[in-house]
């Protein structure tokens, strides 16, 4: 398990100059330009946006890097799913591993600036590992159905890009939840990475603690994902090797 | 005690007439069927009812001519591919080496592909760093520890394949016309490792061309043509058959 987490990670920066700072770059260059966008040019009003948004960009990222490339988890190994016999569920967890560690080190490696930013010090920050192991149990549950489907049907990729484009929007990733007005409120606090964020933000951000319901419906809705995932991997999972 | 029990086995493949990968093509593919349209693809049986069983010590040779199911077999074996019907025992660790490679990745270094092998097979940490250079030896790779997979030629690739299967300590060896590609000195080499592995009992199975490698190895033989089992037993019997059929056509 441990080297199969090590060689996702390591492939997953190999043969680029700059490796992982792309990991930080990244948000980096997407938080100045939604700043720029939505203090600059539309005036939303939210104070100290960069530290709002941040934040909820580094949840978002576990999540949809996390899953995007776990997609590609038992295609990618063609070569050992068609020569060696062991459970292929471990292909996924490897992949969903190497990406903790990839955004478990975001997080840390841009703690500074959120301080930086203005984050207050609080031992509320110890709350974070929390969060990003539910989340975790999130993107397992997601990930194991979509690098299933995706052996049968390669356009799921295509599908799960399209449906992370809008979790971009429908998540309150560059709002504020709290905007959402009343008929779709309860709809819409149903969705386990709309909690997610903003637990989040609410560490970050607003320096308080997130409520049990934060952490439980993302909880729940994780583990019900996770075994309705497994079982749709378990039924497609013999014919691997010959629809690869 | 049996090592390798197969009963009435049959694995069926589908051969598509027309490839469908998308769900867009799969969507318009039952459209036309509900049109009345015929099944866009038919069956396939690379095998068809093989029954065989061999006990501890023994050794097995399958041959055949191309086509007849042997690698399928093999890959069923190795429980890469699930047979359609009937039953598939084996007792002990099995360590396949099908066409050409053991499943490394092409981006990653010798020794990493290692590691990953490794532990696949089960082996501790600890273990593979104890086994690294008994490894890197065997394969006669010492040098080229930290190059990538993709920049070996693809003799070294077997040769490195080879080298950690037989490190992993298995108890059944499943050989695919692996060692074609090894230069002679390697084949040598591999061949004295062989015999170690049958004075220890363990139970090597071999599919191959080359006929005085079965006769040299193999107690027991399989002739399959077209999925069917022809033959099962002696060597030496099986093969006269096989040499038999061959020149009556």
């Amino acid at each position: 398990m441990k080297s199969l987490t090590i060689k996702e990670f390591k492939l997953r920066y190999r043969n680029s100059a700059l490796g992982f700072f792309w990991s930080l770059l990244n948000p980096l260059a997407m938080m100045g330009i939604l700043t720029l966008v939505f203090s600059a040019l539309v005036r939303v009003g939210i104070e100290n946006f960069p530290l709002f948004l941040l934040p909820a960009l580094l949840a978002w990222r576990f999540f949809s890097i996390g899953t995007s490339m776990s997609l590609w988890s038992i295609v990618g190994n063609s070569s050992l799913v068609t020569k060696v016999y062991f459970p292929r569920w471990l292909l996924v967890l490897s992949s969903n591993l190497a990406n903790l560690m990839g955004s478990t080190l975001e997080f840390l490696v841009l703690l500074p600036l959120l301080l930086a930013l203005g984050m207050k010090v609080s031992w509320l920050v110890l709350l974070l590992p929390v969060v990003l192991a539910i989340e975790f149990v999130l993107i397992a549950g997601a990930s194991l159905p979509l690098a299933a489907l995706n052996v049968y049907y390669r356009d799921v990729n295509q599908v799960w890009d399209i449906a992370l484009q809008a979790g971009f929007f429908v998540c309150p990733i560059i709002y504020s939840a709290s905007l959402v007005p009343g008929g779709y409120a309860l709809l819409y606090s149903l969705n386990p990475m709309t909690r997610i964020i903003e637990s989040i933000r609410k560490i970050f951000y607003h320096g308080a603690l997130p409520t049990a319901w934060d952490l439980l419906i993302p909880l729940v809705g994780g583990l019900i994902l996770l075994m309705l995932g497994y079982a749709v991997f378990v039924k497609l999972e013999p014919k691997f090797a010959e629809e690869i | 005690m049996e090592v390798v029990c197969v009963a009435d086995l049959w694995k069926k493949f589908k051969i598509p007439h027309e490839r469908r990968t998308t769900i867009l093509e799969n969507i318009a593919g039952a459209l036309q069927m509900l049109a009345g349209k015929t099944f866009t693809y038919e069956e396939f049986w690379a095998l068809k009812e093989v029954s065989f069983h061999i006990t501890s010590g023994e050794s097995l040779g399958v041959i055949g001519e191309n086509g007849s199911g042997k690698s399928t077999l093999l890959k069923i074996l190795a429980k890469i591919l699930r047979p359609d019907k009937g039953k598939v025992e084996t007792n002990g660790r099995i360590a396949p080496i099908l066409e050409l490679g053991v499943g490394f990745h092409p981006e990653l270094t010798a020794k990493e592909n290692i590691f990953v092998y490794g532990t696949i097979m089960g082996l501790k940490n600890s273990e593979l760093k104890k086994r690294l250079d008994p490894i890197l030896q065997f394969a006669g790779l010492e040098r080229f520890r930290d190059a990538k997979l993709k920049n070996l030629s693809s003799g070294m690739q077997m040769r490195l394949g080879f080298s950690v299967a037989i490190e992993t300590d298995p108890d059944i060896f499943l050989i695919d016309e692996a060692l074609a590609v090894g230069d002679f000195e390697f084949q040598q080499k591999c061949l004295s490792k062989f015999k170690e592995f049958k004075n220890e009992g363990k139970t090597i199975i071999l599919v191959s061309h080359g006929l005085s490698l079965i006769k040299e190895f193999c107690e027991k033989t399989l002739l399959l043509s077209r999925g069917e089992m022809i033959s099962f037993g002696e060597t030496e019997k099986v093969v006269n058959e096989y040499l038999k059929r061959v020149q009556a056509t």
